[in-house]
């Protein structure tokens, strides 16, 4: 018997869709270059050969077209997993998200359904400029009608998919280009590692997980945030600074009361988004503590992201903006000063 | 009873490309079978495979980030 | 608009310039990614298409243009700028995130913008159809001659915008060129994996509007298409879809194995084809032909020296130029 593996995020989801796709002829999979290159981040891999052409369709450029398609085939009874690798590209099939896979359940009264798992790449940090680093979760979570999950560790990824595929909603799974582990974005970050049994199970959505726990601040973050949120810890703890870093990793819902009772404890919050500052989850967060109760707050919020501009290519000026470790630890420290 | 755990010379093309370990699928002192996939090798961008030629307890001598090249031991299985 | 032979030399001197950018551009892409592959290291940071075997295109249809004309590209766009005149010493640099690169570091090798010449070009898959039908249509507004152009794949025909803008295009009879570049793959789905037609230049007749289809990657032939088509729009009398068959030697991005490409499906060099035709055609000869390559080589090296010497922005500069002031 074989020890747990310690897996990557890529290799975990692949074992949940792996598993609900041997069992179940309603799930199929639709993307570009998903029949050859099993999808941008791996999450198909080998999939083409051992599913065959008809259930890892491999599309043409056209994301409107066949994600509008996936929509139909869901609510003709199907479960359709569909690969849209960079969420930059939503542009160019908004209105599927917008009006039709999210909306079509109230709109009908519940009458018809529309499962379907949306799985797709966020990110940036690596140079691939302005339209190729968005994260826009903000911007799919604010879609009524539209479930939004982005686990940040291998564990959480096997188990959030199994929960996506069983759930019989719009779910759009994200995760964070830097996070999932495929060799060429690097090497895998070891935070986002876990031992991962080899059998299915499902980690629910709506709950928030705390990473580390903490006393004196809160660092609340999703995806890669997250990390950089652990590499600030690390670097805090040894000013004596107890951070707590929370993982919202559930979008919609959300767990506001989660949030709530790290911040109710110590006092302090940080969130931290690598989306663009305004009109996004950060302001969200913050809102749902505030509206509960502001006097928790010992200091005020502060929010450490992504500027309210176009992501630049350049080296030092990308890194500059991003939400990483170093501005997340003066933050910190400020807040404790 | 230890198997060297090697770098095949067939694992990729080019003599003159290195690799690197960018993940080991179980942790030093774990148990592995015969033919489990125990770690990735990163060449340029291509992820390649390694896999167990033994079953009994993985110990780790090489971590990610460490240049390889075909021909090396990179863990051992006792 | 004749095919003499001064405009062939310069061809195949604007196609070797460009296969020297490319060239020098994939031997410093890899520099400070290894051994241990990391995306944002090294002087060439994220990701790069290069144009190896589509220089034809670029040398072709831009021979046919003239300077008010306006170019859209995509993300492999860097056989256009060559031949378009785009600033080589400025596009080096952008490439490399100095501060004086066309875009200050801003962009990168997917976002060229050089109004000097109206070239840009951008990331998303069929972004740049639909505002190069607005530069045409502005260009009828203010009375000017000037056509648009806009440079995609093979792929990109399947996008949606494809549909909206080239019904555009034929209803208003706009003076675009749209050139498909055939290189057979988009990424790894081979043409006859993703599109339901044969030749894309055949749908132009479902648009209303004139298409041509050239399949030897040959930058006479695609002169002599794109004098056409030219014409034809200065003319008034609307666009055409420029279906030219090319080739893609280098990948789709840098690091790409192609290993889904069979055998019989590999691709000729065009440059060692026209250069032996030329100098079968007595246009140049051996030695002037080696002169040709050789200064290219020198004339990127000196953009390659420009680019490595200049500075890189300041990080504040981030915040600069969200808005027009």
């Amino acid at each position: 018997m074989s020890s747990n593996r310690i897996l990557t995020m890529s290799r975990a989801g692949r074992e949940a869709l792996d598993w609900e796709m041997e069992r179940r002829d309603d799930i199929f999979c639709m993307g570009e270059d998903i029949y050859k290159f099993g999808g941008i981040f791996g999450t198909m891999d080998g999939f083409g050969a051992k599913y065959g052409p008809e259930r890892v369709i491999s599309t043409p450029i056209s994301e409107t077209g066949f994600i509008g398609m996936a929509a139909g085939a869901a609510m003709a009874g199907m479960h359709p997993v569909i690969d849209l690798a960079y969420i930059d590209f939503i542009g160019v099939c908004y209105n599927v998200l917008l009006n039709t896979a999210s909306k079509t359940h109230y709109m009908s009264g519940g009458a018809v359904k529309v499962p379907m798992t949306l799985l797709i790449g966020t990110g940036g940090g690596y140079n691939n400029a302005a339209q190729h680093s968005q994260c826009l979760h903000a911007t799919v979570a604010h879609i009524p009608g539209a479930k939004v999950v982005y686990p940040s560790n291998a564990y959480d990824a096997k188990g959030m998919l199994h929960t996506a595929l069983r759930d019989e909603n719009f779910v759009i799974f994200l995760t964070h280009k830097g996070t999932a582990g495929v060799g060429w974005m690097g090497t895998p970050i070891k935070t986002t590692l876990s031992e991962v049994p080899d059998t299915p199970y499902e980690v629910p959505f709506g709950k928030v997980k705390v990473y580390r726990e903490g006393t004196d601040v809160t660092i609340v973050g999703l995806g890669m945030s997250v990390h950089e949120s652990l590499k600030a810890a690390d670097e805090l703890a040894k000013d004596g600074i107890s951070a707590e870093v929370v993982d919202l990793r559930s979008l919609v819902p959300l767990d506001r009361d989660g949030i709530m009772e790290s911040v109710s404890k110590t006092g302090r919050l940080i969130v931290t988004d690598e989306d663009y500052l305004s009109y996004g989850v950060s302001g969200e967060i913050i809102a749902s503590v505030v509206e509960r109760d502001p006097t928790v707050f010992k200091k005020p919020p502060v929010r450490v992201t992504t500027p309210d501009i176009p992501i630049p290519f350049a080296r030092p000026m990308e890194q500059a903006i991003l939400p990483l470790a170093q501005r997340i630890a003066d933050a910190a420290r400020k807040l404790m000063a | 009873m230890s198997t060297p755990v090697i770098v095949p010379a067939d694992l990729w093309d080019e003599d003159d490309k290195t690799g690197s370990i960018v993940l080991w699928l179980y942790a030093d002192g774990a148990t592995v079978k015969e033919g489990d996939l125990i770690a990735e090798v990163l060449v340029e961008k291509v992820t390649l495979e390694l896999e167990a030629p033994a079953t009994g307890t993985l110990r780790i001598q090489v971590e990610p980030e460490v240049v390889v090249n075909k021909g090396d031991t990179v863990a051992i299985i006792e | 608009m004749t095919l003499t032979p001064e405009l062939r030399r310069s061809f195949f001197e604007k196609m070797a310039l460009s296969r020297a950018f490319d060239d020098a551009m994939i031997a410093l892409y890899w520099e400070g990614k290894l051994p241990i592959f990391a995306f944002g290291a090294g002087p060439l940071p994220g990701e790069l298409h290069c144009s190896n075997g589509a220089e034809p295109v670029g040398a072709g249809v831009c021979g046919a243009l003239s300077a008010d004309d306006m170019i859209t590209a995509d993300h492999r766009p860097h056989h256009i700028a060559v031949c378009r005149g785009v600033d080589l010493d400025r596009m080096s640099a952008e490439l490399l995130g100095k501060k004086t690169g066309l875009s200050q570091g801003k962009g990168g090798h997917m976002h060229i913008y050089d109004p000097a010449v109206n070239f840009a070009s951008s990331g998303i898959i069929a972004e740049g159809m639909a505002p190069a039908a607005g530069m045409a249509l502005a260009r009828r507004l203010q009375k000017r001659p000037g056509i648009a152009v806009t440079f995609m794949g093979e792929g990109a025909a399947n996008q949606g915008a494809f549909h909206e803008v080239m019904n555009m295009v034929g209803l208003w009879k706009l003076p675009v060129i749209t050139v498909v570049q055939d290189n057979e793959w988009g990424v790894s789905t081979s043409k006859s994996e993703s599109t339901a037609v044969d030749r894309n230049s055949d749908r132009a007749a479902g648009y209303g509007m004139a298409g041509e289809y050239v399949d030897s990657n040959d930058p006479d032939d695609i002169y002599e298409a794109s004098v056409r088509a030219v014409k034809r729009a200065r003319d008034g009398l609307g666009g055409t879809i420029l279906e030219l068959k090319t080739a893609r030697l280098a990948g789709h991005f840098m690091g790409d194995q192609q290993g889904y490409i069979p055998e019989q499906m590999k691709q000729a060099d065009p440059i060692p084809v026209y250069r032996a035709k030329l100098i079968r055609d007595g246009v140049i000869t051996e030695a002037e032909a080696d002169a040709i390559q050789a200064a290219a080589t020198e004339r990127m090296a000196k953009a390659m020296q420009f680019a490595k010497d200049s500075p890189y922005p300041d990080a504040s500069e981030a915040f600069d130029h969200v808005f027009a002031a």
